[in-house]
């Protein structure tokens, strides 16, 4: 055949199919790609108009803050040299050059690149986000196979994770550093650099995602394994827990992968209120404070990268979708 | 996991000897000013404080300039002057002063001596620069310049005498220098970029800043050239060897982070908070409330319906303001009667005017011609008798917060519907720009009588260039602004205290304002810390003589 694509699932060969047809997941991928620039150009121009449709004046983030009693000279050097004099039209598709020829200019409030900003904060929320989304994975995962091989487990799976999805960060954040910090002393209420200080961050963030996970996993579980081939499995004398490693918790994992994408959208989200409340630096404490000031480069830049972020992983997600399961891409 | 390695013993011992030692302090002084300790201070140590403010964009107090600002900056910078808790001015970096008969000459004499931490020296010439620094638009100073907008010019007399030339006699000059927006920075370092002098500012405080990571902390080291003006500045060089100032914006995680013993003083604690640390245990609670006015409800006069002096007077008398203040806050915060804070000499207060009345709100309104419709809110001319209440939740606390809605509830019952609408700051403020707001808490921290002037002169009410206006009541009245240019003019003391004495009295006659309480700054002290202090200048934390247990 001389396919350079090899794939898992033996289905999904289709040599005779003409041109990029016999490439399903290189043209998913094209058009994924072209879809990921839309978002892209979608989210500068949302938050480009959405910054300029909330109240407050950018001039006054510059000069300060909300409230500045800054001088009319103050004002207009600031408005000709941020160019906030010019017709709102123009300073979008100034925003757009900026943004495709990356000059992401400088930090209205902390006079700073915000390049250079991002670098620096970047890698928190991303060590945040991936460590939650591996817990969120395990847990969701516990809980479906917990589920099937009992019905109690069943029952109470289902209702943990239907509790987990509406815990609000900010709440579960906050009692588990009584519990843990204030009550017990085990673990720090706040960022110290050390690495017991991730511990109740992560679980904060990993919990909500873990019962929205769960949910989905459990459900393809449960029809896995009342499927012919897991029967067949069982009539072959594998055991329950050789039917779930080696045939349905594949199946059950695949849905699952698909909503990482989005998983991974809403744990950088969640970053936002997390990095508040456990007074940790990254993208989402960056963001908040940018927002308030209506920092507009700041908030530009740091909304593009979460879009990015999430763009890339969405892509990834599919793509891995696209391999284990070619009738998907179709 | 990590468990902590503080056994319960070394934790409770020197927490039970704080605990008595604070409720020997508070018993002797409500509104203590600090913690104090018979043991001999430990050299060396770091000390963490985490706050609540926000995070400065700049480090420079002259750049912007607001209160996060200020908290910090006075650890590394001083001013020309320092005030006392009793508003008395008094010596930091000017040993005296003098200003000329005519009022419009202040000569200072600068204390000799003293260096900045680039190794450069406090001249005349540097006070010079540093009032050029904070009157040039490229700094956009926002706060620290409007104390200076009547110096014409500073001029060298000698290498230590400074000549400050007004436009026009300010009997508010030196309480306005003595703020942190105003203090004096080595010349050689305001030469450099903005950029970098936001970094890394360069004073003569007990401490200088080493660095700062973004959205985590500011490193502050001990400065080992200071040399404190006076005994309530320090005794010598800072006895702490570093201060780690965080960022910890989550009022709970403070506390927690407090308690665990991970920071040693926080503030902006809950009201609930405060008064546990009051009834005694480890933590010492140190209130300090905030010259300048006290916060309070301005109406807007400037549109119906508080146009009408007898709506005002109504919307007075049918707030129920005690009950809510004594239990939402925890017993932490005093009732204000008065436009000014209660730390301010000459604040004038009348409960009197104040008193509760629903019957007397009523009649009022009944008279104002307001009728009471089928929802029981009252109407006139097709109007609703609506009062729209802009709250900035980066301003107001929880408790304010509540406080609003009790007096929503209150003030319901004799017909008004106050809508309570949350923002966040820059919102809040455009929606003061645009006039959009009948009611409004706006407290206002400034040095001195001198912020009746801004709060209450007709002039208040012309916006800034960014459209801010300082007189939120927009009440306008040609005799009140004669008095309160005769108490920013005067040089006579007596006639100085009885124009501001008038001009409150006009503004609490007026119904213009509902008082409700001091604008107060509160730290949660741990039990480790020993010598904190307030500097009475704007209620900022002092560290100069603290120290902490090892």
């Amino acid at each position: 055949m001389g396919e350079p694509l090899t794939t898992p699932v033996p289905r999904g060969g289709r040599s005779s199919a003409p041109g990029w047809r016999r490439w399903p997941v290189l043209r998913r991928l094209l058009v994924r790609l072209a879809g990921a620039v839309g978002v892209l150009w979608a989210v500068v121009t949302l938050v480009f108009f959405a910054l300029r449709a909330v109240p407050g004046d950018p001039a006054e983030a510059i000069m300060g803050g909300p409230g500045s009693q800054a001088s009319q000279a103050a004002l207009d050097r600031v408005r000709e040299e941020y160019a906030l004099n010019r017709p709102l039209l123009v300073q979008y598709l100034l925003q757009l050059r900026r943004t495709v020829t990356g000059q992401w200019g400088d930090s209205y409030s902390l006079n700073r690149p915000v390049v250079s900003l991002i670098r620096e904060q970047i890698g928190g929320t991303l060590l945040l986000a991936v460590l939650a989304l591996i817990l969120a994975w395990t847990l969701a995962l516990l809980f479906a196979a917990w589920s099937v091989r009992s019905p109690l487990g069943a029952r109470l799976s289902s209702g943990l994770e239907i509790a987990a999805s509406a815990m609000p960060h900010f709440w579960l954040g906050a009692l588990l550093i009584m519990v843990f910090s204030t009550g017990l002393g085990w673990l720090p209420a706040i960022s110290t650099g050390s690495a017991d200080a991730l511990i109740l961050p992560v679980i904060t963030l990993a919990v909500p995602v873990a019962g929205f996970l769960g949910q989905v996993m459990r459900e393809s579980l449960l029809n896995a394994d009342a499927s012919p081939f897991a029967l067949t499995a069982r009539a072959h004398g594998l055991s329950e827990t050789g039917v779930l490693l080696r045939h349905t918790l594949a199946h059950a994992a695949l849905p699952a992968l698909s909503l990482t994408g989005w998983a991974f959208g809403s744990l950088m989200s969640g970053a936002v209120v997390v990095e508040n409340v456990f007074a940790r630096p990254g993208l989402g404490r960056l963001l908040m404070g940018a927002v308030l000031k209506r920092d507009m480069p700041l908030v530009t830049g740091v909304v593009l990268v979460i879009a990015i972020v999430y763009v890339l992983v969405t892509l990834i997600a599919d793509t891995l979708e696209g391999l284990f399961l070619p009738e998907a891409a179709a | 996991m990590q468990f902590s390695h503080r056994t319960f013993l070394t934790r409770a011992l020197p927490g039970a000897a704080a605990a008595l030692a604070a409720a020997l302090l508070l018993s002797g002084c409500s509104g203590s000013t600090g913690t104090s300790s018979n043991s001999s201070p430990v050299r060396g140590g770091t000390l963490v404080y985490a706050t609540g403010d926000a995070e400065p964009d700049c480090l420079d107090p002259h750049v912007g300039g607001n209160y996060p600002q200020a908290l910090l900056s006075s650890q590394y910078l001083e001013p020309l002057v320092g005030r006392t808790s009793s508003g008395k001015i008094v010596p930091r970096l000017a040993k005296s002063w003098k200003v000329s008969s005519d009022g419009k000459t202040v000569d200072f004499t600068l204390r000799s001596g003293v260096t900045f931490t680039d190794g450069t020296a406090l001249t005349a010439n540097v006070v010079k620069a540093n009032i050029e620094h904070l009157q040039n638009p490229d700094t956009k100073s926002s706060t620290g310049y409007l104390a200076v907008t009547k110096v014409s010019s500073v001029e060298a007399v000698s290498t230590h005498h400074a000549r400050f030339h007004l436009s026009s006699p300010d009997s508010a000059l030196l309480e306005s220098l003595a703020q942190p927006w105003n203090a004096i920075e080595s010349a050689k370092a305001l030469t450099r970029s903005q950029k970098e002098n936001c970094e890394s500012p360069v004073g003569t405080g007990p401490f200088k800043v080493t660095s700062w990571k973004n959205q985590q902390s500011v490193t502050l080291v001990r400065n080992p050239n200071y040399r404190p003006a006076s005994a309530s500045y320090g005794t010598g060089v800072a006895n702490l060897s570093k201060i780690v100032w965080r960022f910890i914006p989550d009022s709970s995680t403070r506390y927690a982070a407090l308690k665990s013993g991970e920071v040693d003083v926080i503030d902006n604690p809950q009201p609930s908070t405060v008064a546990s640390a009051l009834k005694g245990g480890s933590i010492t609670a140190v209130q300090a409330p905030r010259p300048g006015s006290s916060n309070r409800l301005e109406l807007n006069m400037s549109k119906a319906p508080f146009n009408d002096k007898r709506v005002r007077e109504a919307f007075v008398k049918a707030a129920v303001v005690n009950p809510g203040i004594t239990s939402l806050f925890s017993g932490t915060v005093k009732r204000s009667y008065s436009p000014l804070s209660s730390v301010e000499p000459l604040a004038y207060s009348n409960s009197s005017l104040f008193k509760t009345s629903l019957s007397k709100a009523r009649k009022l309104l009944d008279e104002a011609g307001w009728k009471t419709g089928s929802d029981g809110i009252r109407t006139k001319d097709g109007q609703r008798l609506t009062v729209t209440l802009p709250v900035s939740t980066n301003q107001s606390i929880p408790a304010e917060q509540s406080l609003f809605e009790q007096i929503q509830a209150s003030v319901k019952k004799v017909g008004f519907e106050v809508k309570i609408e949350p923002l966040d700051l820059s919102s809040w403020y455009s929606a003061l720009a645009k006039n959009a707001y009948d009611a409004v808490s706006a407290p206002y921290t400034k040095i001195g009588p001198d912020v009746l002037r801004i709060l209450y002169a007709s002039d208040g009410t012309v916006p800034a260039p960014s459209g801010y206006f300082a007189n939120h009541a927009q009440i306008k009245d040609a005799s009140l602004d004669s008095v309160l240019q005769e108490a920013s003019t005067s040089l006579n003391t007596a006639q100085r205290n009885a124009a501001v004495k008038k001009a409150q009295q006009t503004v609490l006659n007026a119904y213009a304002i509902l008082p409700l309480y001091d604008q107060q700054n509160n730290f949660l002290v741990g039990s480790r810390v020993h010598g904190f202090r307030i500097d009475h200048a704007v209620s900022t934390p002092s560290f100069a003589a603290a120290w902490v247990n090892r």
